[in-house]
């Protein structure tokens, strides 16, 4: 099986002022394509933090990151956004989509961002928005939406760009449990039909239903 | 593509209000002072761009067209045997008191030539026939007067030093820097009625010479045989006039002053919404980034945003001035808004609305994407 996420001995050590905190110890990592991988810890474990990592947000003190074979020089933060671009779809927990923008514009920009522009992006963000169940709510704006709609139209927007990997944090703690649990439904069956990779970082043990594997973090590291 | 700059300005329709009439009023501001400053100044000179001369003969040291002493008339003999010189006229401008209907005296500015015709002034005449002024004691009188000295009929005297005079003549556009209204009378009639200053003698030679003659060698052969006036090109003459305005007073600062408040507010209120709308989205800016944009992506969103502003902007202001234009037109006072003027000011707005992003550009090139896993 093909290695979308490679981490290896990710460390992280936030400095403010004389004190620094080590949140990441050394966390090693793999996701294979089609894989999806649960994250659990605490709060304040640090699971954010190695999601923005992973997902070229953040860079860590020190560790090797190879993200489709290809090894990121965390060194260089300009490149980056390519990476970001090219390999990578989120999803938040506060869903983060544009208040402006109605539902498909969201995933159209995001199309556009990503290179593709005109009918093109349009035709695929109507596909896309049909794919989570929302083609008929596309010119409505987030604020007319519900939670569970806005947090699917930020799935679409995730699969976009047509990304490996896909990295979502906590995406149904803003959600009841009945919708978080439809979220993760649809999350599973969107990532698995393309075998990508999806990395859930969350406390939330009802998550682990939709997991092919379950880490925990603990101490800034995994346990076994 | 999806228009995030402008859909995000239109989501905030009070704040985008403000932006632009910001931007407005600044253009607005700009567009009112320079234009009463070109519309003032022009009144310094009107008369001087539009008499038909290519030379002015002055006394020496003459500030501007209104304040001159007088010299011996015969000078313009000296002028006329010049080979180039085509014709060369004296010219009279003086101040005199007016009695009005009322009974209040008034000042005018009168301009007496023998000939106006040959000199094509004044230049817009809606009553009246200029050859008249030399059958008796006449004058023309600006419309502008009316402002002053009231409403007039042609066939209505006015006394003048002691003298009725009747008014055979209407002209339009005759002004001066002073607002003191202009009449026009014979050049001898003139003499008459100030002894003391104009008997044998005159303001101005104004000179006109031949077809392609070399404009800078008749004025410094005049200059030789006239060593005691000073002898101008049109254009000098009328900048000096200006110049003297300008400097003596205060008007040019106070054009430069509000010009740069202007700027200064709009600036100010660009800078500062777009800076707060900048803040406050600034967590759909950590979304671009994570998405994969780059800076440059919202680099052109904001830039975007700042135009979209400067352009609303200026075509509000540039509307508003326009209207104002029209209102104060009919108060007596004339905005000067060329097209050069309307070039620079959009130009202008233009770019500093894009300076005025450059605050949140150094913003957005500092947001850290990892602002997204936030709440
Ligand atoms: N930019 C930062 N500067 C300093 N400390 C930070 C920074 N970001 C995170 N931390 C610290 O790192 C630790 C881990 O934070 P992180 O957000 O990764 O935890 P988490 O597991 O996602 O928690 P939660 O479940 O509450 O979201 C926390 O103690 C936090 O205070
Ligand atoms: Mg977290």
């Amino acid at each position: 099986m093909k290695t979308i996420l490679a981490a290896q001995e990710i460390t992280k050590t936030f400095r403010e002022g004389s004190e620094s905190v080590a949140v990441l110890k050394g966390i090693s990592l793999s996701l294979v394509r089609g894989e999806i991988v649960v994250m659990e810890g605490r709060s304040g474990s640090g699971k954010t933090t190695f999601l923005s990592i992973a997902g070229c947000i953040l860079t860590p003190s020190s560790g090797r990151l190879i993200i489709n074979d290809e090894e990121i020089n965390v060194r260089h933060p300009g490149l980056l956004p390519t990476v970001r671009r090219r390999c990578i779809g989120f999803v938040f927990q506060q869903f983060n989509l544009f208040p402006a923008l109605t539902a498909l514009e969201n995933i159209e920009f995001a199309l556009n961002i990503k290179g593709i522009k005109g009918k093109v992006a349009h035709g695929r963000a109507e596909n896309l928005l049909d794919a989570v169940g929302l083609a008929e709510r596309k010119h409505f704006l987030p604020r007319d939406l519900s939670g569970g709609q806005k947090q699917r139209i930020a799935i679409a927007r995730a699969i976009a760009g047509d990304p490996s990997l896909l990295l979502a944090d906590e995406p149904t703690a803003n959600l009841d449990t009945q919708i978080g649990e439809q979220i993760l439904d649809l999350f599973r069956r969107l990532a698995k039909q393309e075998d990508r990779a999806l990395l859930i970082v969350t406390h939330d043990q009802k998550v682990r239903a939709v997991a092919d594997r379950v880490v925990e973090i603990q101490d800034g590291l995994l346990a076994a | 593509m999806v228009d995030l700059a402008l859909k995000t300005l239109l989501h905030d329709k009070l704040r985008f209000l403000i932006t632009v009439s910001g931007v407005a009023f600044a253009v607005t501001l700009v567009f009112v002072q320079l234009g009463l400053f070109f519309g003032l100044l022009g009144n310094a000179s009107v008369t001087i761009r539009n008499l038909d001369a290519d030379l002015w003969i002055t006394p020496k040291n003459t500030p501007n067209i209104d304040f001159a002493n007088s010299f011996p008339e015969i000078y313009v003999q000296r002028v006329r045997s010049l080979q180039q010189v085509v014709r060369a006229d004296n010219l009279i401008v003086f101040y005199m008191f007016m009695t009005l209907p009322s009974g209040a005296r008034e000042t005018t500015e009168v301009y007496a030539m023998e000939n106006f015709k040959a000199w094509q002034f004044p230049w817009r005449i809606s009553e009246g026939d200029l050859d008249d002024l030399k059958r008796g004691d006449y004058l023309f009188m600006d419309q502008s007067a009316t402002r002053r000295f009231g409403a007039f009929r042609v066939g209505d005297y006015r006394e003048v030093q002691d003298r009725r005079l009747k008014i055979i003549g209407r002209t339009q556009d005759a002004l001066s820097f002073t607002t003191t209204p202009l009449t026009f009378m014979d050049y001898h009639l003139a003499q008459i009625l100030d002894p003391n200053n104009f008997n044998g003698r005159t303001s101005y030679i104004v000179v006109k010479l031949e077809h392609g003659a070399d404009v800078e060698a008749a004025r410094k052969e005049i200059q030789r045989r006239l060593p005691f006036n000073d002898v101008y090109t049109v254009a000098d003459w009328a900048d000096r006039s200006e110049r003297y305005w300008v400097e003596s007073t205060g008007l040019g600062l106070n054009m430069y002053l509000t010009v740069f408040l202007g700027i200064l507010v709009g600036v100010v209120v660009v800078t500062q919404t777009l800076y707060t709308s900048t803040m406050e989205h600034i967590k759909e800016y950590g979304t671009v980034k994570a998405i994969g944009g780059s800076n440059r992506d919202i680099y052109r969103i904001i830039g975007k945003q700042a135009l979209i502003a400067a352009l609303l902007g200026f075509a509000a202001g540039a509307l508003l001035a326009f209207v104002i234009r029209h209102l104060v037109y009919g108060m007596g006072l004339k905005l000067v808004i060329p097209p050069q003027m309307v070039a620079i000011v959009f130009v202008g707005s233009i770019l500093l609305c894009l300076s005025a992003a450059a605050v949140s550009f150094r913003k957005a090139a500092g947001i850290d994407p990892a602002i997204v896993f936030r709440s």
